[in-house]
């Protein structure tokens, strides 16, 4: 099997030791070592076990700030994607409960949620999950080592266990995909001693209580929409914009909704301290940036959801003069997820400027395995890769915002049709639609070229996978035109679409 | 080690339909706890062999499972797995019948995932019957209290 080394003398003598055995055998202990089990690094790691290379992954969960640890597969499994779009189901599902009377189900006056039921549940098939994985890298003959892994060289991976113990494996070739944790505000007193992340949220035994959210990236507005779904007393505090970063317009529509649906809004302000009082709750003092003036309340849980970062710094990317973006601390890398050391590639979160989703990161992975075994050169398109926002109004994109598609082409090379809509299943409900929205971006001139297509509604990812798969294929306005809808659906309103923004004209449209 | 390859080259594999397979996740209405009864067991009969048990760690399978004297279920479980809290009470019960003819140690395959792997389990509830260190047969899934039995007897060498 691999030969693993266990260092015990120091590593200097060791690396003496290494290079006369790789120059006597002219071989590494393994063809591919990829640092970092998640989404990424699974995915690379199990194609490149496929096509016949001798492969490693380390993966190592350095506890939270609270404690919080999980097993294999990630954030994505653990404490992003999959805990998220369960509660946020939750979430759904007590709304549903709502509209149900409507629809003639004899409903008790009050609905109670019990987290620790919601939670359980989540937590356990978060636990099959990571045991699922683990078979996976069995049966895919993909060695696992618990092991915090970082760079002695541009061949040389060392590993340390829980206790303490080191071992070093060398490799041709060296992934990293550790992605990103979550970041502390350190800079506000009581922020790290008080407050949790989404590290920390989704393993929660007891409910959070009366919760104020920190952040308005899509994780601090899904987590506050989910929270507020379930019946908690719910708070976002917004510094300046909300999914900045996203098209300006949809997420006006996403926070307009939220506000509608319970949450608590705090906007331009910033915390300032947080204490605990003798209570056991949670005092927070903030600034509102526009008055100076500072504010006070008192919550049971903090949860800071103000940004991302990788762990470089344990990585010992240093050593290898591995080039980082000074700012976001992530690692640069090239079309080919290289970085500035030949046979160390980097890719998922911890890339500069890659999109920080798993279906993108798991492409990646694999076709970098491809490369890596010598078997291709088609690298990752990152064009026009869909998402989806979920928040208690689901938004879905793909293509560009219509500011992005105004700085491309100027606001006279391109065409916006929009509609207001109201779904169906809103109507017998009462529930007030008007939030629910779909925009259509094309080239003014030419073929009408689709460039962005974006919407907000019920089941909104399901609706615009679909359409991404057109704008893969290059799809235009008169694909769209010549599309028959199906009826009666939200989705049908995307190719219903007629009405432009340059026209001046009411966008709301009105059923059949 | 050696012989524990030895021995899975001669084992039986049957399948039932009803198992849960690594990415699902069933929910059960209700938890039966082993614990309580299975500690109970091994501290107020520490003199006599606990017939039925919760494996600790690698020692405790080595010492109590590889090691017993007696033939050993193993019965693999996961605290996500429905059909489990199904069949662990029913082979309980089936073990309780041989009146210390059998024992039976418990692993909980998230505690002890090296373990589970290094058997070769994949779905659960996996249950391997070992004699003597060596594996002689095993099954996946649920059984019902009669195939339960006749596998408890053929096991036991009846």
């Amino acid at each position: 099997m691999a030969a693993l080394c266990t260092v015990r003398h120091r590593w200097k003598r060791l690396k003496c030791l290494q290079v006369f055995t790789r120059n006597l055998t002219g071989s590494y202990d393994y063809d591919l070592v990829v640092i970092g089990g998640g989404s990424g690094g699974l995915a690379c790691s199990k194609e490149a076990a496929q096509l016949g290379q001798k492969v490693a992954v380390l993966d190592y969960v350095e506890p939270s700030a609270k404690g919080t640890k999980w097993g294999l597969g990630g954030t994505c499994v653990n404490v992003g994607c999959i805990p998220k779009k369960l509660m946020h189901q939750a979430a759904l599902l007590g709304t549903a409960v709502k509209d149900a009377k409507k629809y003639g189900w004899q409903m008790p006056e009050t609905l109670r949620h019990d987290w620790a039921t919601m939670a359980e549940a989540v937590q356990n098939h978060v636990r099959s999950l990571n045991w699922g994985h683990r078979v996976q890298l069995q049966d895919k003959k993909v060695k696992y080592l618990n092991l915090k892994g970082s760079l002695l060289d541009e061949h040389t991976v060392r590993g340390l266990s829980k206790a303490g113990k080191e071992t070093v494996l060398t490799a041709k070739n060296i992934v990293i995909a550790t992605g990103g944790r979550p970041k502390y505000p350190t800079e506000i007193p009581g922020a790290v001693e008080h407050g949790i992340t989404s590290d920390d949220i989704f393993w929660l035994e007891k409910s959070p209580g009366k919760t104020l959210v920190v952040g308005a990236s899509y994780v601090a507005l899904e987590c506050a929409g989910f929270l507020t779904g379930i019946g908690l007393d719910a708070t976002l505090m917004v510094r300046s914009v909300a999914l900045r970063g996203f098209d300006r317009q949809m997420a006006g529509l996403v926070t307009d909704y939220m506000e509608a649906y319970g949450t608590r809004f705090v906007w331009r302000s910033v915390p300032k301290r947080v204490d605990r009082l003798p209570s056991g709750t949670l005092q927070v003092t903030w600034s509102d940036t526009e008055t100076g003036r500072e504010h006070r309340d008192t919550y049971d849980s903090v949860l800071w959801a103000v940004g991302r970062a990788p762990e470089t710094k344990t990585l010992g990317l240093d050593k290898l003069a591995v080039q980082l973006n000074q700012e976001t601390g992530k690692i640069v890398v090239g079309p080919d997820e290289s970085t500035s050391v030949p046979n160390v590639y980097a890719f998922g979160d911890i890339g500069e400027g890659r999109p920080e989703l798993t279906p993108t990161a798991i492409k990646a992975g694999k076709l970098l395995a491809h490369r890596l075994a010598g078997q291709s050169t088609v690298l990752m398109n990152y064009d026009n890769v869909a998402t989806t926002v979920f928040t208690p109004l689901e938004y879905g994109c793909v293509g560009l915002s219509e500011e992005e598609a105004e700085r491309r082409c100027g606001k006279d090379g391109i065409e916006v049709f929009h509609a207001f809509y109201k779904p169906l299943e809103f109507t017998v409900a009462e529930r007030d639609a008007s939030q629910c929205y779909v925009k259509v971006i094309c080239e003014r001139g030419g073929d009408q070229k689709i460039l962005g297509l974006h919407l907000t509604g019920p089941n909104a990812g399901e609706v615009i996978q679909g359409f991404s798969l057109s704008l893969q294929c290059g799809a235009t306005y008169p694909h769209l035109l010549q599309t028959v809808g199906i009826h009666p659906t939200c989705a049908e309103e995307v190719v219903k679409i007629h009405i432009t923004k340059r026209s001046g004209l009411d966008p709301t449209v009105t059923g059949c | 080690m050696a012989h524990r390859f030895l021995a899975r080259r001669i084992w039986t594999l049957s399948v039932t339909d009803v198992r849960c397979l690594p990415s699902s996740a069933v929910a059960s209405s209700s938890r039966a706890s082993f614990l309580a009864p299975s500690r109970t067991l091994a501290v107020s009969h520490a003199v006599r062999r606990a017939v039925s048990f919760n494996v600790q760690d690698n020692e405790d399978f080595t010492e109590r499972v590889i090691n017993s004297d007696l033939p050993v279920l193993v019965d693999f479980h996961a605290q996500w797995c429905g059909p489990c809290k199904i069949l662990g009470p029913r082979l309980e019960k089936a073990v309780a019948k041989q009146k210390g003819r059998v024992a039976m140690a418990k692993v909980d395959i998230d505690d002890h995932t090296d373990l589970a792997i290094e058997y070769g389990v994949s779905a659960v509830p996996t249950v391997i019957a070992m004699r003597g260190g060596d594996i002689v047969d095993r099954f996946v899934g649920i059984k019902d209290d009669d195939q339960l039995d006749s596998f408890v007897c053929k096991v036991i060498g009846q």
